[in-house]
C-alpha cells in the first residue's frame, strides 16, 4: 500500500451528510431498517456485507436516485426528502458525485467530454471547463487519452475517467459503488490509492460499497450491514 | 435553489448525444427519416394534388383581361344576347367594361385504335368579343400585341376568319403550332379545323396562359357550339379610380335589381369557391385517406423513438444520476422527435411534391370524370402548403413522441445502474376490459349520428369518423386479452417444445410493447380489411347496377365530351338522323344541364321517362306509386331524383324542389327515388320534351339506342366512327368494362394507401420485438449460458412475433367487419348518399390475413437472429 493511501484521522469538521433512521422496502420485503450514519468532510466510510443486504439501496437513498420509506437524508443540511424531482436532480448536480462498478461512461463521448459533462450540466464557462478537466484528466493520468472514446480504453482507464468525472464538479460527497469491483487487483489498488489521494486533497467525504476487505483500507470507517441493519462500526485510525 | 438554464443544456445533450446516436447509427436514423417521410409524402401530394385540381378550375377570363369585379350568368340555360343592350342602356353613361363570354370545352378527334373514357385532353374554348378586348384598359396598358403577329392577321381580316383561334405559347411550343397552322378539334358532334391567327400574348405579372385554354373570337364560338343569340355569362369591370368599393356595390345592386330571377350576380372568387365547393367531400375524403400513410409512420417513430429509449435508457440514468432533471430528459427527447419531425417533413415535402405530379393526375382524372372539366398535369409546390406539411410532421412527430419522452424521463436510475429489471411499459389503460366495451358502445352510438353539414348541403360524417376510430381503440384493447387467451391455449404446446414454452411464458403477461405491437398491427388489418369491404361492396353494387341500368345496345355522345362538365351536345339534326337510323329500333335522348338548387349545383336531365319503364332499367329505393310520372301529359311537374339528390337537398319521394328554367320557377314533385352511382353530386329527372320546351333548344348530350334484332351493335359502330367523326359510338360491353375500369382506377390509390399501412404495420411489429428483445439481454445471456443456439432464439422471437400477428390479425378482421359496416352504411352513405350492398370478400381477407401474419413470423425471425447476437449484458 502507498504511503498516501492511509487514513488521516478526521478530527471535527463540517457534517457532509447525515442519514437518521432510513428505511426503504420492495415488494414488502424490508431492505433497510432504519439506517443512521453520518460523513464528515475528507472522512472515507467503507460500507461492507454479503450481496442483497442493502448496500446499493442504501447508497442509492443517500444520493438521491431512490427515495427511501422513511427517516431523514441530510447532505450539507439539506434534507432530501423534502426536495422535488427537479430539485433533487439539481442537488446531485452540485453536491454529489457518483462511481459505479460498471463505469457508466457515455459511449459517445470521449473521456475529455464525458468528464466535461457535470460542468456543462453547471453552466461553468468553456475555458474554465478546459483548465478543469485537463487538470482532473492530468491527475488521473488520462492526458494522453482525453480524446479516446469508453470502448477504446481499458477497464482501469474507465473507471480513471469516472472517477474524475465524478470530481469535476468539486462535489462535497463521492458515493462509489464497487469502483474496483469490475477491475483486476491492479488496476483495482492504483484506483484505490487514487480515490484515497484525491479526497485528501479536495477534503470530499467518500461513501465506499464494497465487498473488497482491501478497499477497506483506504477507509476511515467500516460499516457492516446485514439484512438492511447496521450490525458493526469499526473505525481506523490508521493502516 | 438555482434553477438550471434550460436551454443551453437541451443544447448539450442535442449536440452530445443524439445527434451522435444518429450519426453513429446512420442507417436507423436515415429510415426513421424515411419513415416519417413516406407518410408526410402521401399526404402532401395528395394535398398539392388537390389544391391543384381546385385551381385549375380557373376564371380564364381573367387571365386575357383583367380579373373582373362581378359575372352573371342565367339562373338556367344561357343570357341572351339581348341581356346586353339591356345592360347597357341601364348603366347609361357609366364607363364600366362589359365582356360578354361564351365557354365550352372540345377533344381532339379520336385516333383509329380503341381509347379510354375521358383520356384525350380537354381544351377550355373561351369565345371574347375581339373588337372590346383589343380597347380594354388592360390590353393597352400591357401593350399586348394581339393582332398583326403576322402581316396577313390584322383586326379585320383576323375577324373576317370562320375558326380562327389564339392558342397559347405553351401549346405552340409543345405542339410546333405556328400562325397559319390548323388544330383539329371536336366541338359538340363536329371536327372543326380550328386555323391559329395569334399566340396569346403572356403579360408580365400574370400568370402563364395554360396550354389548355384556346381563345376565339365570340360569333365564331357561337357558330362552332350552336349557342347562336346565347351567351355563358357576362363579366364586368369597374374602372380604378376613387370609390371603388362604393362604385363596385353600387354595380352589383344595379344588376341585381336588372336582373331579377333571371341570372345571378357573382364575384370570380365566388365561382372558385364553388368548384371547391363541389369537390370538398372527395377532397376530405382522398385526405383522409391519405392521413393513414401518416399514421402508420408515426406508429413506427414511435415504436423506434420507443426503441431508442430502452437502448439508450443506461445513457438516461447516468444523465440522470449527474443532476439532468426529468423534465431535461424529457424535453431532450421531445426535441429529437421534434427534429425528426423537421427532417421528415422536409424530404417527405420534397418526395410528396414529386408524388404530386402522379397523384395531380389521378385526382385530375376523377375530378373531371366526376365534376368538371380539368386537364391539371402538374402540381405545384405551395408554401403555404410546405409550411403546413411541415407543422404536420413536427406536431406529429411530437405526438409520436410524447410516451417515449414520458418513459425516458421516468427512467429510474437506481434501478438501471444497479442492472435491476425494469418494466417501464405497464399500462393499466390497456389491459381496461370496461374501458375497451364503453368505447365500443361510444362508436355505435356516433355512428347513429348525422352528418355535419355545411354549406346548406354539403355533409362531413364526422360522427362515422369518430365511430371508426373508437372501433379501433377498443379492438386494440381487446386484443391484449386476445394475446393472453391465445398464449394460455397454446401453454401446453411448451411441453413439447422449449421454444414455445419461453415464447408462450412472454405473451401470458404481455408487455406495453407487445399490447402496442399488436394494436399496430390490428389498425393496419383494420384499415386495410375494411377497405377492401368498401370495395368489393361498391364493385357487387356498381355491377348490378350496371347489369340493370345499361340494356341498351349502343351509346353515343359528343366526341368532344370528355369531362363531366362537358358543354358538348348533338345537334338536332345529327341526332334525329342517328334516332330514324334503319337499323335502330328504339332510342332514349337525353338532354342534360348543370342547374343550382338553393344556390348548389346539381344535375337537371330530361330523357324519354317511358323507356325506363319500358326497359325498367332504374333501381328504386323509392318507387313511382303510380304511373303518373310516365304519363307525358301528366308529368310536366313531376320528377324522379337520384339518391345522392335525395341526400344533399333533404327530399324524399312526395317531397318539393323547385327548379329555376328560363320558363319560370317549376314546383318539382318528387314522383321516386332511384339508384345512380355515376354522379355523387344527384340529378333531377324529367320528362325530355318538358325539358327542351323550358330551354328552348333540342341540343342532346347522349343518345342510348336498342338495335333491331339481327343488327349486330359492332357493325353500327363501325359504320358510324366514319361516317360522325365527331362522335363516340360505345357499345354496350365496352361501355359497361370502361364504367367498371374507371370505378378501379378511383380506388386505386386506396390500394397503394393500404399496402404502405400493412408495410409500416410490419415494420413496426420488427421494431417492437428488437426493443423487447433489448429488454431481455439478462434472459437471451441466460438462455445463451444454458446452451441454447442462436437459431432457437431466433425461432423462440419467430413464435413471439407470429403470436403476435395471429393476434393482430384476428381481431383487425373482427374490427373491420365494424370498419366495413361504418364505411359502408354511415361514412360513404353521408358523404356520397349511395346504397350499397355489404359484401364481405372472404377470399381476398384470407389472402391479406395469411400475408401479414406470413410477413410478421418472416420479420420476427429476422429481429431473432439479430438479437441472438447481442452482446452479453452483464459479466457473469
Amino acid at each position: 500500500m502507498s504511503k498516501s493511501a492511509e487514513p488521516k484521522i478526521i478530527s471535527e469538521s463540517a457534517v457532509v451528510l447525515q442519514a437518521e433512521r432510513v428505511t426503504k422496502s420492495y415488494g414488502g420485503r424490508q431492505v433497510l431498517q432504519e439506517i443512521s450514519l453520518t460523513l464528515r468532510a475528507g472522512e472515507r466510510v467503507a460500507l461492507v456485507g454479503p450481496s442483497g443486504c442493502g448496500k446499493t439501496t442504501l447508497l442509492n437513498c443517500l444520493g438521491g436516485v431512490d427515495r427511501a420509506d422513511g427517516g431523514s437524508i441530510k447532505i450539507n443540511g439539506i434534507a432530501l426528502e423534502t426536495l422535488s424531482s427537479d430539485e433533487l436532480a439539481a442537488e446531485r448536480r452540485r453536491r454529489i458525485g457518483t462511481i459505479f462498478q460498471f463505469f457508466h461512461l457515455l459511449p459517445t463521448l470521449t473521456a475529455f467530454e464525458n468528464v466535461e459533462l457535470p460542468l456543462q450540466l453547471l453552466g461553468v464557462a468553456t475555458a474554465e471547463r478546459t483548465q478543469r478537466v485537463n487538470a482532473l484528466l492530468e491527475r488521473v493520468k488520462l492526458s494522453h487519452r482525453a480524446q479516446g472514446l469508453p470502448t477504446q480504453l481499458s477497464g482501469g482507464e474507465m473507471q480513471r475517467v469516472a472517477i474524475a468525472r465524478a470530481l469535476a464538479h468539486q462535489p462535497g460527497l463521492i458515493l462509489a459503488d464497487e469502483p474496483t469491483g469490475n477491475l483486476d487487483s491492479v488496476n483495482g489498488e492504483n484506483i484505490l490509492d487514487l480515490l484515497a489521494e484525491l479526497s485528501d486533497e479536495t477534503r470530499t467525504a467518500m461513501l465506499l460499497v464494497t465487498h473488497s476487505e482491501e478497499a477497506t483500507r483506504i477507509c476511515h470507517r467500516i460499516i457492516q450491514l446485514r439484512d438492511g441493519v447496521i450490525v458493526n462500526e469499526t473505525r481506523r485510525t490508521s493502516a | 435553489m438555482n434553477k438550471l438554464s434550460s436551454l443551453p443544456i437541451l443544447g448539450l445533450l442535442l449536440r452530445r448525444l443524439t445527434l451522435r446516436h444518429w450519426r453513429s447509427a446512420p442507417r436507423q436514423t436515415v429510415l426513421q427519416i424515411l419513415i416519417l417521410a413516406l407518410g408526410i409524402a402521401v399526404f402532401f401530394s395528395i394535398r398539392l394534388a388537390n389544391r391543384a385540381a381546385v385551381a385549375s378550375f380557373q376564371n380564364f377570363t381573367g387571365l386575357l383581361t383583367q380579373q373582373s369585379d362581378w359575372q352573371i350568368t342565367a339562373n338556367a340555360g344561357s343570357l341572351p344576347v339581348s341581356a346586353l343592350a339591356e345592360i347597357r342602356d341601364a348603366l347609361g353613361s357609366e364607363p364600366i367594361e362589359i365582356i360578354p363570354v361564351v365557354e365550352t370545352t372540345g377533344a381532339p378527334p379520336h385516333g383509329k385504335a380503341p381509347e379510354q373514357i375521358g383520356s384525350r385532353r380537354t381544351f377550355h374554348l373561351l369565345g371574347l368579343d375581339l373588337i372590346s378586348l383589343q380597347n380594354l384598359p388592360a390590353t393597352k396598358e400591357v401593350d399586348r400585341d394581339w393582332f398583326g403577329q403576322n402581316e396577313k392577321t390584322d383586326l379585320w381580316q383576323l375577324l373576317a376568319k370562320p375558326n380562327g383561334v389564339f392558342i397559347s405559347g405553351v401549346l405552340a411550343q409543345q405542339e410546333k403550332l405556328r400562325v397559319g397552322d390548323t388544330l383539329p378539334l371536336v366541338v359538340d358532334e363536329n371536327v372543326v379545323q380550328l386555323e391559329v391567327t395569334g399566340i396569346i400574348p403572356d403579360s408580365p405579372g400574370r400568370p402563364q396562359t395554360p396550354a389548355n385554354l384556346l381563345m376565339l373570337d365570340l360569333p365564331v364560338l357561337q357558330k362552332l357550339a350552336h349557342r347562336e343569340g346565347k351567351l355563358d355569362r357576362i363579366e364586368f369591370i369597374v374602372p380604378d379610380g376613387e370609390n371603388m368599393a362604393e362604385r363596385r356595390a353600387a354595380l352589383r345592386a344595379q344588376l341585381t335589381k336588372l336582373g331579377e330571377n333571371r341570372w345571378q350576380v357573382f364575384s370570380p372568387e365566388d365561382r372558385r369557391s364553388s368548384a371547391e365547393l363541389m369537390t370538398r367531400a372527395f377532397r376530405m375524403n382522398l385526405t383522409i385517406l391519405s392521413l393513414i400513410g401518416l399514421l402508420v409512420g408515426l406508429y413506427l417513430i414511435f415504436q423506434s423513438l420507443d426503441g431508442a429509449v430502452m437502448r439508450r435508457r443506461e445513457e438516461i440514468a447516468v444523465l440522470r444520476s449527474l443532476g439532468v432533471t426529468e423534465k431535461m430528459i424529457r424535453q431532450a427527447w421531445l426535441l429529437e422527435a421534434a427534429l425528426l419531425g423537421i427532417f421528415g417533413g422536409a424530404v417527405g415535402a420534397a418526395l410528396g411534391w414529386a408524388g404530386a405530379q402522379f397523384a395531380v393526375r389521378f385526382v385530375g382524372r376523377t375530378v373531371n370524370a366526376l365534376y368538371y372539366a380539368t386537364s391539371v398535369q402538374s402540381a405545384r409546390l405551395d408554401l403555404g402548403e410546405f409550411l403546413a406539411a411541415m407543422f404536420i410532421a413536427v406536431t406529429a412527430s411530437l405526438i409520436a413522441g410524447w410516451w417515449p419522452a414520458q418513459q425516458a424521463a421516468k427512467t429510474p436510475p437506481a434501478q438501471i445502474l444497479t442492472r435491476q429489471s425494469f418494466d417501464g411499459t405497464a399500462n393499466s389503460f390497456w389491459q381496461n376490459f370496461g374501458f375497451a366495451a364503453l368505447v365500443a358502445l361510444a362508436s355505435f352510438g356516433l355512428a347513429q349520428l348525422p352528418p355535419l353539414r355545411f354549406a346548406g348541403v354539403l355533409r362531413f360524417p364526422l360522427g362515422g369518423y369518430l365511430a371508426a376510430l373508437g372501433l379501433m381503440i377498443s379492438g386494440g384493447i381487446l386484443a391484449s386479452y386476445l394475446l393472453r387467451g391465445f398464449a394460455k391455449f397454446l401453454r401446453p404446446w411448451g411441453k413439447s417444445s422449449v421454444t414455445a414454452k419461453i415464447a408462450t411464458s412472454h405473451l401470458r403477461q404481455p408487455s406495453g410493447r407487445h399490447r402496442l405491437a399488436t394494436a399496430g398491427l390490428l389498425c393496419a388489418v383494420t384499415m386495410a380489411a375494411g377497405m377492401i369491404i368498401l370495395v368489393a361492396s361498391f364493385e357487387t353494387t356498381m355491377r348490378g347496377w350496371i347489369e340493370k341500368t345499361f340494356q341498351a345496345d349502343l351509346y353515343v355522345s359528343s366526341d368532344g365530351a370528355q369531362s363531366a362538365s362537358t358543354q358538348n351536345r348533338i345537334s338536332p339534326a345529327t341526332w334525329r338522323e342517328i334516332v330514324n337510323d334503319p337499323d335502330i329500333a328504339e332510342a332514349n335522348v337525353m338532354q342534360a344541364t348543370e342547374t343550382s338548387i338553393h344556390g348548389i349545383s346539381t344535375m337537371l336531365v330530361g330523357v324519354d321517362v317511358n323507356f325506363s319503364r319500358r326497359h325498367d332499367n332504374l333501381t328504386w329505393l323509392q318507387p313511382p306509386l303510380d304511373e303518373t310520372v310516365f304519363d307525358f301529359t301528366k308529368n310536366e311537374l313531376l320528377a324522379l331524383v337520384s339518391e345522392s339528390f335525395s341526400e344533399r337537398f333533404q327530399v324524399r319521394r312526395g317531397g318539393q324542389v323547385t327548379l329555376t328554367t328560363p320558363h319560370g320557377a317549376k314546383q318539382m314533385t318528387v314522383a321516386g327515388i332511384f339508384c345512380d352511382y355515376g354522379n355523387e353530386r344527384g340529378s333531377m329527372v324529367v320528362d325530355r320534351r318538358h325539358f327542351a320546351a323550358w330551354f328552348g333548344d333540342e341540343l342532346v348530350t347522349s343518345l342510348i339506342l336498342v338495335t333491331k334484332p339481327g343488327v349486330l351493335p359492332e357493325a353500327v359502330q363501325n359504320e358510324w366512327s366514319t361516317k360522325y367523326p365527331g362522335l363516340t359510338v360505345l357499345t354496350n360491353r365496352y361501355l359497361r368494362t370502361e364504367i367498371l375500369r374507371i370505378f378501379r382506377q378511383t380506388f386505386s390509390v386506396t390500394y397503394a394507401l393500404e399496402l404502405i399501412g400493412i408495410v409500416v404495420a410490419v415494420i413496426g411489429l420488427g421494431m417492437t420485438l428488437s426493443s423487447i428483445l433489448l429488454d431481455r439481454r439478462s434472459e437471451l445471456t441466460t438462455l445463451r449460458a444454458l446452451g441454447w443456439r442462436r437459431r432457437e432464439m431466433a425461432l423462440a422471437t419467430a413464435v413471439e412475433g407470429w403470436l403476435l400477428s395471429v393476434c393482430g390479425v384476428a381481431m383487425g378482421m373482427a374490427v373491420s367487419l365494424g370498419l366495413g359496416w361504418i364505411l359502408i352504411y354511415v361514412i360513404n352513405k353521408q358523404s356520397f348518399g349511395w346504397t350499397l350492398q355489404f359484401q364481405i370478400p372472404w377470399g381476398q381477407l384470407t389472402g391479406l390475413g395469411g400475408l401479414v401474419i406470413a410477413a410478421g413470423t418472416v420479420v420476427a425471425y429476422g429481429v431473432g437472429r439479430w438479437g441472438s447476437q447481442l452482446p452479453a449484458d452483464r459479466e457473469e
